[in-house]
């Protein structure tokens, strides 16, 4: 009996434990140093990244989002995290991207609501924790570019199912993004290491292709 | 001190991972391995997102104006970095350091200004935006006195670091 109490108690505290350490999550976030990249690229996607052109095919310079593992690679524009009871929204300065995903574990990622209306192709998102972990799982993202600056030229399948880890660590948090793609890679794991930015705030970023495109150069250069 | 002028360049090398650097947007268009010394008048400034632009005419040894656009990061990083970007006046004559753009020859990167009262503005970079951060600091990119290295620029020179 005494036993039974004592496990009981341990869990109700290493519960509250865990709870807290979520709630560490809760802030603005910059990148506080390098983002490595683990990936082994299957020969389609060997071939797809020999392809890449960043004149022609970044989507960015058209405003667009390839992905948020794009959006993160972005070293100055912080991203800010709230989590809410039956909710996380995760706002991203770079491209205005405001991210809601439920916290509903159990739903199939194919009935959840694409988790950034203005730009569907970012996916059907649903969140849980595991321990002190925020995981959110993605599916539903549309084929195409996946990275322009981390480790340009990578692309995404439409099969792609892609596991997020928001790791709490005080001030620190590290976000461990996998890819599970068999069209183009055997592995593709990006680790960003963040640190709170105190006081901080996500501004507009009010991107327009006419600025963000290097064509201007090119015109004006003539 | 040059580290941080060109922060930008280098942010590719400090925060993209392993292969990150060859393929930067920044690094990719702008040689951060070069200065280039600019003297002309501003004729446009232009603080945004997602990169600013400076517009400088140059008035050439042959006495032909050319009209040069600077390059610079984007409105909410300096803005966060308290870059005075402000005292970049219409009008004003100024000198400009920069990286040179590896494929057109009137684009550049911007590192600093030398203000008509030879007060430099500088960027202080993210990487010294985000390691004063760390310590718990804010970082505030005043302008500063030039060296008399700096007082004397001249026009499109392209100095090899």
């Amino acid at each position: 009996m005494r036993k039974m109490v004592v496990a009981l108690l341990v869990c109700v505290v290493s519960g509250a434990d865990a709870q807290d350490k979520r709630a560490q999550l809760d802030g603005v976030w910059i990148l506080s140093g390098s983002a490595t990249i683990e990936m082994t690229l299957t020969p389609a996607g060997e071939a797809a990244r020999a392809r890449y052109d960043y004149l022609r095919d970044d989507p960015a310079m058209q405003c667009i989002p390839a992905s948020f593992t794009r959006v993160m690679h972005t070293p100055s524009p912080p991203i800010e995290v709230r989590q809410q009871k039956n909710e996380v929204r995760i706002n991203y300065e770079f491209m205005d991207i405001h991210r809601r995903v439920p916290i509903a574990p159990g739903t199939p990622l194919a009935k959840a609501p694409v988790s950034v209306p203005n730009h569907p192709h970012l996916g059907r998102s649903v969140a849980r924790y595991e321990g002190d972990v925020l995981l959110i799982e993605t599916i539903g993202q549309r084929a195409g570019i996946l990275d322009t600056l981390g480790a340009p030229g990578l692309v995404q399948s439409n099969e792609m199912r892609t596991e997020e880890r928001f790791i709490p660590d005080g001030d620190r948090m590290r976000v461990v993004v996998t890819h599970h793609d068999p069209v183009y890679y055997e592995k593709l794991v990006v680790t960003y290491p963040y640190q709170r930015l105190p006081g901080g705030e996500i501004l507009p970023w009010d991107c327009t292709p006419e600025e963000a495109n290097y064509k201007r150069f090119r015109e004006k250069a003539k | 001190m040059a580290k941080m002028l060109c922060a930008a360049g280098l942010i590719a090398l400090l925060c993209g991972g392993v292969s990150t650097a060859a393929h930067h947007s920044v690094s990719v268009n702008f040689d951060s391995s070069q200065v280039l010394t600019l003297t002309g008048r501003i004729t446009d400034v232009d603080i945004r997102n997602p990169h600013s632009q400076v517009t400088l005419k140059v008035t050439q040894r042959d006495g032909t104006v050319k009209e040069w656009f600077i390059e610079w990061s984007d409105r909410n990083a300096l803005v966060r970095r308290k870059v005075p970007f402000q005292l970049l006046r219409v009008g004003d004559m100024v000198t400009i350091t920069a990286s040179p753009s590896r494929r057109l020859d009137n684009l550049a990167y911007f590192r600093t200004a030398v203000l008509p009262d030879k007060s430099v503005l500088r960027d202080c970079g993210f990487e010294a935006f985000r390691q004063a951060i760390a310590k718990g600091q804010f970082v505030e990119c005043e302008p500063t006195r030039p060296s008399s290295e700096q007082s004397a620029p001249q026009s499109q020179q392209r100095e090899q670091r």
